[in-house]
């Protein structure tokens, strides 16, 4: 390792590291606009120029450019080097308007702040300033070319690193110009991160325009929870409200960027129709009389017929408490996923991801093989694409099984196969990997599946022949990744998906899986709910037949995923008690028999586990209350002042919870007021080792080293089904942005989505008389669905691809399965 | 013994002298023309630049001034100021609402070295004390005045260089807007 001396302060750095970054593990901050630890160095600006007194390199240099090396001696603070950068900002300052104080970065501004440290005060060139004309770039991003000093990051980030076209270089010499060839919305989804990467204020952050400046804001670490990855980002409230996110550096998970859901879908939190005060029936009334009434009736309610119902939006401190308070009444049903079929797959991964399959994004970025098994992550998991990107810059290759139109913004290998041929593409394409002797070191079972996958059917010649040359490259891989979906993709899948990364540890270097669960807490939801047996369909069918007579939501909304409301809405009508505990105005909320407000995620310290089991922390970033604006509509803040906080009432779940429990149960000695790990400890072994208050700052895995699950048990489907010619399956599937429940709150996002497309492969576009863009619709019990249609030739035949969209009533369609009635209305609404 | 004599002679001469110069002038000003004012029959005008209450200004064309930049509430070392930001229909950058509580104000003159529009000015006027301390939280309608203060010729928005009160390229020392769909000089 290089030792080198900066400023006279040695330091030892890893190889490769460069001088700039080493300087600033000093802490000595060398002034930079175009060099970026995400992006690497381009040497454009000039401004990170320090002086080498000894080494390899002599006299005046660019400090990115350079990798330390042994016996270096670098002035950062001499003369030449001071002169240079105060040179080099003058110039910068050349063409720089005036408008500071229109300008939303001034106060976090790189351009500002190194004017004023260079010593830059008065414009000395008095010729005229170059102007740009702006452009429209969304309703996320502001543009305004004026002020660009041309570091390139934007483009560089946006064209090398994200993998977008749209947003490029034009005009030359000093006139470059960054935008798009005409106006529109920036089509990235990591479109965002320009408003982060610009060193100054070319790209601001367009909902958050003139709402505040950075020193007003309370700003603290928080997480995104609107997909499983849990990126980490910082949020900034000002007056009861978080107005913007930005990324937070996590090395682990997102590195320094996060998609545009995870930076503006916070506005679920400051919508103007949450519920802040807790009621009874429509009546608002006070926390004490709310919780009393709730624990009364609770407590005349016998054991067994009270259901608890939450999520994986909840965070663990939410679910562990409420799994608590539900033992304490005695209640069999705990259910966090709707789906029965979900809910098998979370326990399938969550015993099967421990220290040697579990991979974080990171990792991803160093795979040279991806195998994606019925995942999306453009729609999913958004930031996992980014990383495969990075992996596949790096020469990795990427090979997708799934039946949609995939859109990944790298090259990749598609196999538009149905997920029931998921098992047989996957066996056929790892199979001649493996040996007989390395897989017997995983046992019998091992070996078992192993003949099996040997003895599989071929496949049909299509998929046989894209697949052969595939086949080597996963012979000559050395560090694979399988990604799977939980979506889509079977349950056998699933746990094949884990079976074959085992097994691909023994004969390559690195090897993991990397699943994407259905929410952001999925995997702390499932560490809770796993292990019990009932399901929302027994939940339900005990309601109807009377057993059940209270059910507890606590951030959860059924009306969302369950497809026959009617019932769902009968069934509640027969409960003696629906107490429903939520930040969100959602259907239950509206039913609720007692309603108890909840704090959204920037309103109380909570933890998420993400799906490859790390448990992160978001800090508490602002005390609840109605934001200002709402209050004043818009005009000046009232005048006279009260002792509370309007609309302050929300409390943690968990704090409601373990008072719902004390006071029914009465043993309060045991439970802290304070800190819910001791109770979640006591509902889950594996959370127990940890306290709320350690664990390392990006993230703690809580995963096993080892995992005791038996892995190879699967229940492989590996005979290729044939295709049921005239049939169109339907497949429900995730869409950007469009899906998450949280966003659907969102109104920013509301903005940016989308309309609805369902997807049909051009074959059965043919067959069923239908073309690109044509409006259907489809038969559903009480009526009809009408939506968009794209016909693409990119996705397996036989299936009719629709989104769940919040703007199209996804929930009916779950009623069919084959030979659906689909019928042309018209053209495209435009 | 004689040095004794002269040092006590001096001291005599001295105490008498400085007995004396005091009556002098004591003698002098009575009949002197006197200075006094007699506040608040008469009020003294004073310099522009005194420092009491203070007004939002307007620009030559009649505009508020204020972008609502939030410099002024950043320096006030009593956060006496607040306002929340906002858009208008035309681009421009304003104050939604702009609160001064002058119970707390010090009148030490930040808020107007700090504006970078000249919008904020501290004025002569210092007699606004009130009984109630709420009449004391003025608004944005309150700080309004319909002039330009100081420097009633100055306009932010022609010095900004963004599109607001004309295109770009057409404020002061603009060049003409760059044509990105041609590479020619």
């Amino acid at each position: 390792m290089p030792r080198l001396t900066i400023d006279d302060i040695e330091i030892e750095v890893p190889h490769g590291t460069k001088v700039i970054d080493a300087a600033e593990r000093l802490g000595i901050m060398i002034p930079r606009f175009c060099y970026h630890r995400g992006l690497g160095s381009v040497g454009a600006c000039r401004m990170c120029a320090v002086k080498f007194l000894q080494g390899p390199f002599k006299g005046l240099q660019m400090s990115c450019m350079i990798d330390a090396q042994d016996g270096m001696v670098i002035s950062t603070t001499d003369a030449e080097a001071l002169d240079f950068r105060r040179h080099v900002i003058e110039w910068l300052m050349l063409n720089h308007p005036h408008d500071c104080p229109v300008c939303d970065e001034g106060g976090h501004c790189l351009l500002q702040d190194m004017t004023v440290s260079g010593g830059h005060g008065m414009r000395r060139f008095s010729g005229e300033k170059r102007t740009y004309r702006d452009q429209y770039l969304g309703e996320l991003v502001q543009h305004e070319m004026n002020r660009c000093i041309h570091c390139y990051r934007c483009v560089r980030f946006y064209r090398e690193f994200a993998g977008y076209r749209d947003l490029g270089a034009l005009q030359i010499a000093q006139k470059v110009y960054f935008g798009r060839l005409a106006d529109g919305p920036l089509e990235s989804p990591f479109a965002g991160n320009l408003v982060d990467l610009c060193p100054t204020g070319v790209y601001t952050d367009k909902p958050a325009r003139f709402r505040a400046r950075r020193w007003d804001l309370e700003r603290g670490p928080s997480l995104c929870i609107h997909c499983s990855l849990g990126c980490n980002t910082v949020a900034g409230a000002r007056y009861r409200e978080v107005l913007r996110q930005e990324a937070r550096l996590n090395e682990e998970v997102n590195g320094y960027f996060i998609c545009d859901l995870g930076r503006y879908g916070f506005a679920y939190a400051g919508h103007p129709e949450r519920p802040r005060s807790p009621r009874i029936g429509s009546q608002a009334v006070g926390w004490q009389e709310a919780v009393a009434v709730a624990c009364d009736r609770l407590a005349r309610l016998g054991p067994r017929s009270i259901a608890c119902l939450s999520s994986a939006r909840a965070s663990v401190e939410t679910l562990g408490t409420l799994k608590y308070l539900s033992k304490r009444v005695g209640s069999d049903h705990f259910v966090c996923f709707y789906d029965a079929a979900v809910k098998f797959k979370m326990g399938e991964i969550v015993s099967k991801l421990d220290g040697r399959t579990a991979v974080s994004l990171r990792d991803i970025e160093k795979a040279d093989l991806l195998i994606g098994v019925g995942a999306d992550p453009i729609n999913a998991a958004p930031m996992l694409a980014l990383a495969m990107r990075q992996a596949q810059r790096a020469g990795a290759k990427v090979v997708m099984m799934d039946p949609r139109p995939l859109f990944l913004p790298c090259d990749f290998e598609h196999l538009s196969v149905s997920p029931e041929l998921f098992d047989v593409c996957l066996s056929a394409l790892v199979k001649s990997t493996f040996d007989r002797e390395r897989v017997g070191k995983h046992g019998e079972a091992a070996v078992t599946l192993y003949d099996r996958m040997l003895s599989c059917d071929p496949l049909d010649a299509s998929v046989q022949a894209r697949l052969e040359p595939l086949i080597a490259v996963v012979e000559g891989c050395r560090r694979p990744i399988i990604i799977c979906g939980s979506d889509i993709a079977p349950a056998s899948s699933v746990s094949f998906a884990a079976d074959v990364a085992l097994l691909m540890g023994e004969v390559k270097d690195q090897s993991g899986v990397f699943y994407v669960l259905p929410g952001a807490n999925a995997y702390g939801a499932a560490l809770f709910d796993a292990a019990n047996g009932s399901s929302f369909e027994s939940v339900v069918q005990e309601i109807e037949d009377g057993a059940i007579k209270a059910l507890i939501v606590a951030e959860s909304d059924p009306f969302r995923y369950v497809a026959d409301r009617d019932r769902l809405q009968r069934a509640l009508n027969k409960l003696e008690l629906l107490l429903v505990l939520d930040y969100l105005p959602s259907e239950t909320v509206r039913k609720a028999h007692i309603f108890l407000p909840t704090r959204a995620i920037f309103e109380t310290r909570s933890s998420f586990i993400n799906q490859e089991g790390r448990l992160q922390v978001a800090e508490k970033i602002h005390s609840p209350g109605t934001p200002i604006w709402q209050v004043s509509n818009k005009g000046h803040p009232p005048r006279l002042y009260g002792t509370g906080i309007c609309g302050g009432e929300p409390r943690a779940a968990w704090r409601v919870l373990q008072q719902i429990a004390h006071t029914l149960v009465h043993s309060q000695n045991e439970i802290s007021e304070n800190d819910p790990w001791p109770v979640i400890g006591g509902e889950c072994a594996v959370l127990a080792r940890h306290h709320q208050h350690n664990g390392p700052l990006h993230g703690l895995r809580i995963i096993p080293q080892t995992s005791t699950a038996a892995f190879f048990d699967g229940d492989l489907d590996l005979q290729p089904k044939q295709p049921m010619d005239g049939h169109l399956t339907l497949l429900p599937v995730v869409s950007t942005f469009a899906t998450e429940e949280l966003a659907s709150y969102s109104e920013i996002i509301q903005r940016v989505i989308g309309s609805p497309c369902a997807y049909l492969h051009s074959d059965d576009a043919e067959r069923c008389g239908l073309l690109d863009c044509d409006r259907i619709r489809i038969a559903v019990d009480d009526g009809f669905l009408e939506i968009d249609l794209t016909v693409s030739d990119k996705m397996a035949r036989g299936f009719l691809i629709l989104p769940r969209h919040s703007r199209f009533e996804w929930q009916k369609l779950h009623c069919f399965a084959q030979g659906l009635p689909v019928e042309k209305i018209g053209n495209c609404t435009p | 013994m004689a040095g004794n004599e002269v040092n006590i002679l001096r001291a005599f001469y001295e105490g008498v002298a400085g007995l004396a110069s005091a009556y002098r002038i004591t003698l002098k000003h009575l009949f002197r023309k006197p200075i006094t004012e007699q506040y608040p029959e008469y009020k003294r005008p004073l310099p522009a630049r005194s420092r009491a209450r203070i007004i939002l200004t307007r620009d030559a064309d009649g505009d508020e001034r204020c972008v609502a930049c939030f410099l002024c509430s950043a320096v006030c070392p009593v956060s006496c100021i607040s306002m929340e930001s906002g858009e208008r229909e035309d681009g421009r950058r304003y104050a939604q609402w702009f609160r001064i509580n002058f119970a707390r104000c010090i009148y030490c003159g930040f808020c107007e070295e700090a504006c970078p529009t000249l919008a904020i000015q501290l004025t002569p006027d210092f007699e606004f004390c009130q009984r109630d301390i709420l009449k004391l939280v003025y608004e944005k309608e309150d700080l309004l005045v319909d002039h330009g203060g100081k420097n009633a010729e100055y306009d932010f928005y022609k010095h900004a260089g963004v599109a607001v009160k004309g295109d770009k390229g057409t404020h002061y020392q603009e060049a003409a807007p760059v044509n990105i769909k041609t590479n020619l000089p």
